[in-house]
């Protein structure tokens, strides 16, 4: 009962067909009036297709749209953060390397210390040896600057959403800290293998992360 | 007309440079702009009922990947095609898969031949949206946004004999929705 062109309507009408299919099914529409109606029909189905018109939704998207992309960016931030905490650094110059029970006694269980294996990265050779500091934060010279400059940037970027009395304790908090980095510095160039001074340093530097980190992850989850 | 075009080009490209530096005014505008477009090839391609939620899913995965757009087409183009990406994508994400595509064609089998009595005709619009899943996206790629079978074969996976077939089938299934 069914057409055998029936199926093949669509093509016909989307020039589809090969031009000698095509011939034929022309000239079995000029005597079959049920597939030359369907085929009127399917032309205008794909006409009304194409004069649809859009529309928006009825309700507005935007906040929904921008509360996720603001917290996409706060969970980014944070990521960095979070990995900045796990991050390994290394300190390899010698006077800290010396200095290491010092680190070991002022990080008092939060801090712990190794040389050479154990999980440590081997050291390289004719080098001193480095000495490993890991525990979020972890603290090394080669990866302090950059674990600061990043916390700096993830800051800034949000700095605006802290209230100004947070900004002005953060930034004295950091101001002291800084001094205190620089003197312990200072000092050091003096007496590069006093433990007190090096500890002394390594406490202040934990300090700067810790506060940075904080600020940092306050900026980012605040509204 | 073209100048109108070119412009709005730039003032899209100056917007998403913007929220690609995470301006969020900028993109709102972007967002503004295509808002019609996006939400009518959702609303088409999985239904009135998900048309928001995977409307904001474009525009959220949009923002996730501007620093990819290079400017190359118009941001809408660009922006209509990830929509299509995603939207393709929305049924296997809630556990629905292209087995789909073959079930399709019974259901489409079975749709009554008749025209449906004046007072139940649904408009033409809404009838698109009562199409099974696969009839309903090739009609959409197809016949709306005006994909070539080729393609749309592609995009589903399918060939495209099957593309064909649910094509005419989804047709021969509209036409009873035709206001005349």
């Amino acid at each position: 009962m069914t057409d055998p062109w029936t199926d093949r309507l669509s093509e016909l009408v989307d020039g589809d067909l090969d031009a000698a299919t095509a011939a034929a099914a022309e000239a079995h529409l000029t005597e079959c009036a049920a597939c030359a109606g369907i085929v009127a029909d399917l032309r205008a189905v794909a006409r009304r297709a194409q004069e649809l018109r859009d529309r928006e939704p009825v309700r507005d998207l935007w906040p929904g749209i921008a509360a996720r992309v603001e917290r996409h960016d706060a969970v980014t931030s944070l990521s960095r953060w979070k990995r900045l905490r796990k991050r390994r650094v290394v300190f390899s110059v010698p006077q800290l390397a010396a200095a290491g029970v010092a680190l070991l006694a002022v990080s008092a269980g939060t801090v712990w210390l190794a040389i050479g294996g154990g999980g440590a990265p081997s050291p390289v050779p004719g080098t001193a040896p480095a000495v490993v500091v890991s525990a979020p934060p972890s603290l090394t010279l080669a990866g302090y600057e950059p674990a600061v400059r990043e916390l700096e940037l993830v800051l800034a970027e949000h700095r605006d959403r802290l209230d100004t009395a947070t900004v002005r304790v953060i930034e004295a908090s950091l101001a002291t800290i800084d001094r205190a980095i620089a003197e312990a510095a200072a000092a050091l160039e003096e007496d590069p293998a006093n433990p007190y001074l090096t500890g002394h340093l390594a406490t202040a530097m934990r300090r700067k992360l810790d506060v940075l980190q904080q600020a940092a992850a306050l900026a980012a989850t605040s509204s | 007309m073209s100048l109108t075009r070119d412009v709005d080009s730039r003032t899209d490209l100056d917007d998403v440079r913007r929220a690609a530096g995470g301006d969020t005014a900028a993109f709102e505008r972007l967002y503004r702009a295509q808002l019609g477009r996006i939400h009518s090839l959702a609303r088409r391609m999985v239904g009135e009922e998900d048309a928001d939620d995977a409307t904001q899913e474009i525009f959220i995965r949009a923002w996730n990947k501007l620093d990819t757009f290079r400017g190359d087409a118009a941001f809408g183009t660009w922006l209509h095609r990830l929509g299509i990406n995603l939207l393709l994508g929305w049924r296997t994400s809630r556990g629905r898969d292209r087995e789909r595509l073959r079930q399709d064609e019974v259901a489409l089998d079975t749709a009554p031949a008749r025209r449906p009595d004046t007072a139940l005709r649904l408009d033409f619009e809404s009838a698109i949206g009562r199409l099974p899943d696969g009839a309903r996206e090739v009609f959409v790629l197809h016949d709306i946004e005006g994909f070539k079978h080729r393609e749309i074969a592609r995009m589903l996976g399918v060939t495209e004999g099957t593309t064909k077939a649910q094509l005419h089938r989804a047709r021969m299934a509209l036409r009873q929705y035709l206001e005349r």
